[in-house]
């Protein structure tokens, strides 16, 4: 009776099975760089005027408020106006090169196109008055905006990070009053948070339904 | 595609053998349903197995394609996201917070009466409409059309800019086109200038054509309205000697008396009627009595599937049966005996007139002659009524002068006496009577100036054409049904080059005032003299104390005297012209919401057809989709057939508002043109139609068989009788009674339980829900093919069923959203998790985890899953993007979707009192069925609370949900439906 595989059958199919198992990591990686987002973690982007964060932030304490100040009673934390921006700019640097195309854009009533630095899939329904008033702080997503010259984002703004606090999010609860305070550092965040919970009646068994982001 | 013959034609005998040998109530949906034959399961196992259909493929073939499919799989899913822009505003609008909806009052204007309206805008955009509850005419409800409005917005074939024959040119030329002309009239007092308008009733507008009027004693208005009230006006002149507007109190009314009149569907009250119907109607009320309805008329409509007792009559014989009423109440009246049998019927329902003397109410509908309008006002005289369930004030519409009609238009036309021709916002070229030649006749008007939305058939013959601006884009004003006025405010700067009709008129004016705003700011100076007053009646939505006062009327002594029935002897067969349900008389027919809505008792969509009763149908061998020949005179149609129980024997319905030329995109081509039989002496009935049948079929795309139930007790319906005997009647036949143990696990409470009621005894079918459903949720239309299919996309039906016989059955709806099953059988298939319980008790769908396999609409016993089979929504024209609700994700392609109960809404409702540590308080969440419904037949709200209004709608005994044996605890129940027949009448 004829053997019925070769000899070296053994061999070859371990090597196609490595072969197989090569090319679907490939393909992993392949698609994981062609679904990422533009821009990266931790990359700048090129905006229309280089509006730095750091400055407005750090060097004049403005509060994060007056810029976006839907922040607290919308789901959009709100772009400033052109307006906004010329209650300073009217009088401050407006020979700049850099406010040039500000200074136009407002002149000729043609906004300004920035790029977005968040974004989210549309089928994800995000609300930032309700995540301000139960004590999450902007720092606690956006990062360490007043340490940036242009803006970055520091969160991969996944489904999974977005679960990581929906599950435990005391691990991230801030008194109310410290929302905005970019700098602010719990002394002991296991239990301020367990308190917090208790505090802003916040049901953790709702935060992870699908129906609370998705619609 | 060789259609297939359904089941056979209709066999009266075979359904009435069925109904003989049934126990119980027997529910149908359509007559092949009803002699349930061998070939309609055939026939619906074949087309709609809810399944595309297979073609034929080959081993190899299959091959190929399984290979090239797994090959393409994966591309689809490849693109990275792009990356975005925001672009913040220049200046921000004063009061809007980014991101948040913002609600204006304002007033949308159907067939020239006000309805108001709350315009829901999102950063400058009009998505939705929804009522004013402080408008008289709305009581916060609207109709179909109010919500289809948002849509015709943003419709890309709206007419863009302005045309001089045919070619693009601007305001400027017209301007100057019309200085010249100006001039002319200046000379001559404006000889030969002619204006055509619909139906008025806008202050605003009506001192600007006084105006011209008086600055050009020599021009002319005339009024044309395709499916106008113009007999009631007459009616009254009959009566009173002079024009009025009847007013209807529905709420005092005790018993009811609809002669053709479908007063439910009325276009200037339709939706107040229905409530105040409605409100005498509940059997908890301990106030009020249950009122009863009876309905003559020729072909079903609302008000009849409403009515507790319904006689079709063929249109000349309502006159005869009226006459014959009028006597046994006493009036003077010439009437010939022995045409009628219906003695038992007219005895009976004199004796429970008479009974219920002032409380009573005879109504008499706009296809009715003059003098029947006239008989129905002093029959409501001699009974009583007046003053009580009846009012009249001055005339709500502005009426024209003498010689102010089409024909009188088209006459003068024809004599060369029309120079200048201005038509505002109506398209007589296409909706004027077929015998008028009206078209002809526009050819010899040397200047024909049209406005209007669309550049349509009138359009499209025009010198000029000018864009009209939407009613959303506009200043105006209107008075509601009892003369209320309402300022329309504009939701958003014209999209395009549109103008008002103020505007225009200033402009042939030359009034020093040509901008809207200021046009309807001036004519309301005087009762609103400074600003906080204004702004005070745009918030409400309503001008304080502008409703007509009731005038106290007398009978004229010859009221009575006009009064001429037709021959005693039947016409041989009569066709009755009806504006469509839910295209009107033509101009929504660009309106693919309106469209694709299955028309409410007839189930169709996108066409029409022609509607005969089933005995008819016997007779000539005809069933649905058949086409026939109609011939009226010398004028012939081919249209489809429809069988319509309950139509009288020898009418034949066919609605007006199809066969378009140029209504866009939409509209084309759909249906049959309905004008093309209908002359000026015959508007409403022709009463010599032939038929022939032409052996050719038509397909028509009607949805009384889609989901279908498999003759399962969905509807519970009994009399007031029964649930005096019984008030928990409906739930007496449950093979189950209360709630039987589960082998799946309970979920835990949460915070609330959301649940509906629907009270079937409110509901009037009228579908209203349906739309503004599609118009928040963001559903797709998916075209007449697709529809036929069975795949179109409403999340909530609503079902019509007959009871009893063809010739004449009782007529029942039902909406049907999810039922948000406690134990759901969709979710226990769905192999993603792509529908999941949540902790509120809804059912929700994650459609970007669904994989589209529909297990679960398979598994779904009330059938209300939706599935994109194709890319159904629009991805490509911008301005539809616009009209979308952000608030809800627009689903793609192979995607299951279904109702969430606006589950967009409860989040942001849960939001804000989660933000404030406060709990949603009952009513804080309406659903979008819920907020529009007429009726107030939807409840919705947090069962878990007993006080709430859905907690107590469930506590009715009348409380019952669908198919209670699957143990699905459907979080959706129903109100059985009651009837009040009279005793002395059998209950058929």
């Amino acid at each position: 009776m004829t053997q019925l595989f070769r000899k070296d059958f053994g061999f070859l199919f371990r090597l196609g099975v490595l072969g197989v198992f090569a090319t679907a990591m490939v393909a992993v990686f392949l698609w994981r760089a062609v679904m990422a987002y533009p821009a990266g973690v931790n990359e700048p982007l090129e905006q229309p005027v280089p509006f730095s964060h750091k400055h407005h932030v750090t060097d004049e304490g403005i509060d994060c408020r007056y810029c976006h100040s839907s922040v607290e009673t919308s789901a959009f934390a709100g772009m400033p106006p052109l307006s906004t921006c010329m209650t300073c700019h009217s009088q401050l640097f407006t020979d700049q090169p850099a406010l040039a195309p500000l200074i136009s854009a407002f002149q000729s009533d043609v906004s300004l196109r920035w790029q977005r630095v968040h974004d989210l899939p549309d089928f994800v329904y995000f609300n930032h008055s309700i995540h301000i008033a139960k004590g999450v702080g902007c720092a606690s997503c956006h990062g360490q905006v007043d340490q940036m010259p242009l803006t970055w984002r520091v969160a991969p703004l996944t489904m999974q990070w977005c679960l990581d606090c929906h599950r435990s999010p005391e691990q991230y609860l801030r008194p109310r009053d410290q929302v905005f305070n970019l700098r602010w550092q719990a002394k002991d965040q296991r239990a301020l948070g367990a308190q917090l919970l208790l505090t802003y009646h916040i049901d953790k068994r709702r935060l992870t339904e699908c129906s609370v982001c998705h619609r | 595609m060789p259609s297939v013959n359904p089941a056979g034609a209709f066999d009266p005998e075979a359904a009435r053998a069925r109904l003989a040998e049934a126990r119980g109530p027997i529910f149908w949906r359509s007559l092949e349903e009803l002699i349930d034959s061998e070939g309609f399961h055939r026939w619906l196992s074949e087309h709609h197995p809810r399944l595309a259909e297979t073609f034929d493929i080959d081993r190899r073939g299959f091959l190929k394609f399984l290979g090239a499919s797994v090959a393409l799989a994966g591309l689809s899913g490849c693109g990275r996201p792009p990356q975005r822009q925001i672009v913040p505003y220049v200046h921000a609008p004063v009061g809007q917070v980014d991101g948040l909806p913002r609600f204006f009052a304002s007033t949308l204007i159907r067939e020239g009466y006000a309805q108001g309206v709350l315009v829901e805008s999102r950063m400058g955009r009009p998505t939705k409409i929804e009522g004013n509850p402080q408008h008289p005419a709305s009581l916060g409800a609207t109709d179909i059309f109010a919500q289809a409005a948002v849509l015709q917005l943003w419709d890309p074939d709206r007419s863009q800019g302005v045309l001089y024959r045919g070619d693009a040119a601007s305001w400027d030329d017209f301007a100057a086109a019309l200085a010249e002309s100006n001039a002319r009239f200046d000379r001559d007092g404006g000889a030969g200038l002619r204006l055509l308008t619909g139906a008025i009733t806008s202050p605003t507008l009506s001192a600007q054509l006084d105006a011209l009027l008086r600055k050009y004693p020599q021009a002319h208005w005339h009024v044309h309205q395709a499916a106008g009230n113009d007999n009631a006006a007459s009616g009254t002149k009959l009566a009173f000697g002079m024009p009025l507007s009847t007013r209807l109190n529905l709420n005092r009314a005790q018993v009811i008396v609809a002669l053709d009149a479908d007063f439910l569907s009325d276009p200037a009250a339709g939706v107040r009627y229905a409530r105040d119907f409605v409100g005498r109607r509940s059997p908890e009320s301990a106030s009020a009595t249950m009122n009863r309805l009876y309905v003559v008329e020729s072909t079903p409509s609302l008000t009849g599937a409403a009515a507790d007792h319904r006689l079709p009559l063929e249109s000349g014989q309502i006159e005869h049966f009226t006459l014959q009423l009028a006597k046994r109440l006493g009036l003077a009246v010439d009437v010939r005996d022995g045409v009628l049998q219906q003695t038992q019927w007219l005895d009976a329902l004199a004796a429970d007139l008479q009974g219920n003397r002032g409380v009573s109410l005879i109504v008499v509908g706009a296809t009715q002659p003059p003098w029947m309008h006239a008989l129905g006002h002093a029959l409501n005289f001699a009974l009583g009524n007046v003053g009580v369930t009846i009012d009249y004030s001055e005339p709500v519409e502005k009426l024209p002068g003498d010689n102010g009609t089409l024909t009188d238009l088209t006459t003068a036309m024809g004599a060369g006496l029309v120079d200048t021709l201005l038509v505002l916002d109506a398209n007589p070229a296409y909706d004027a009577p077929v015998d008028l030649q009206f078209a002809a006749a526009l050819k010899q008007v040397p200047h024909l100036l049209h406005l209007g939305l669309y550049c349509d058939e009138t359009g499209a013959m025009a010198e000029w054409h000018l864009p009209l601006a939407h009613q959303l884009e506009a200043w105006s004003d209107a008075r509601a049904y009892d003369g209320s006025v309402s300022i329309s405010q504009p939701l958003i700067a014209p999209l395009y080059e549109g103008r008002s009709t103020h505007e225009v008129l200033a402009a042939l004016l030359g009034d020093e005032v040509s901008e809207g705003h200021a046009l309807v700011r001036r004519q309301w100076q005087q009762q609103l003299p400074d600003d906080a007053a204004w702004d005070t009646a745009l918030q409400t939505g309503v001008i304080a104390d502008t409703a007509l006062a009731v005038r106290t009327v007398a009978l004229r002594a010859d009221a009575l005297v006009h009064t001429a029935p037709n021959a005693a002897e039947m016409n041989p067969l009569e066709l009755l012209f009806r504006p469509d349900p839910t295209i009107g008389d033509g101009r929504w027919a660009n309106n693919g919401w309106l469209q694709e809505l299955p028309k409410p008792l007839t189930q169709l969509t996108w066409d029409n057809a022609v509607l005969i009763s089933p005995l008819l149908a016997a007779q000539h061998q005809l069933v649905n989709g058949d086409l026939i020949e109609l011939r009226v005179g010398q004028r012939t149609l081919q249209v489809p057939v429809w069988l319509m129980p309950g139509q009288a024997p020898r009418s034949l319905t066919l609605h007006l508002g199809y066969g378009r030329r140029r209504a866009g995109h939409v509209g084309d081509g759909q249906g049959f043109d309905a004008y093309a039989l209908r002359s000026a002496s015959a508007l409403w009935t022709a009463p010599d139609v032939q038929l022939r049948k032409t052996g050719q079929r038509y397909e028509l795309a009607g949805t009384q068989q889609h989901f279908n139930m498999e003759g399962r007790d969905l509807l519970r319906v009994g009399t007031l009788a029964d649930y005096r005997h019984d008030p928990h009647f409906a739930t007496a036949s449950d093979r189950y009674p209360g709630t039987p143990p589960s082998l799946y696990p309970e979920y835990p409470p949460g915070e609330y339980a959301w649940g509906m009621s629907i009270d079937l005894n409110a509901c009037i079918g009228c579908k209203a829900c349906t739309i503004a459903c599609q118009a928040e949720n963001n559903i797709p239309v998916v075209g007449k093919d697709q529809v036929r299919r069975g795949r179109e996309m409403h999340w909530i039906r609503v079902d019509r069923y007959y009871e009893g016989q063809a010739e004449n059955p009782r007529i029942h709806a039902q909406p049907v959203p999810c039922m948000m099953c406690e134990h759901a059988p969709c979710e226990l298939v769905c192999p993603v998790d792509a529908t999941v319980h949540d902790s509120e008790g809804l059912n929700v769908q994650v459609y970007n985890r669904c994989v589209g396999t529909r297990f679960c609409s398979n598994n779904c016993p009330y059938k209300v899953r939706r599935f994109n089979f194709l890319q159904y929504v629009d991805d490509s024209i911008e301005t539809l993007k616009a009209q979308r609700n952000p608030e809800v994700t627009v689903r793609r392609r192979g995607v299951m979707e279904k109702c969430t109960y606006c589950i967009q809404r409860i989040e942001t409702a849960h939001i804000e009192a989660d933000k404030a540590s406060s709990r949603i308080q009952d009513g804080e969440v309406l659903t979008a069925c819920q907020a529009v419904c007429p009726t107030q037949a939807i409840r919705f709200g947090d069962i878990a609370d007993a006080r709430s209004e859905v907690a107590q709608a469930k506590a009715s005994p009348r409380n019952y949900v669908m198919l209670s044996e699957l143990n699905t605890r459907p979080r959706t129940s129903y109100l059985a439906r009651l009837r009040n027949p009279n005793p002395a009448l059998p209950d058929i």
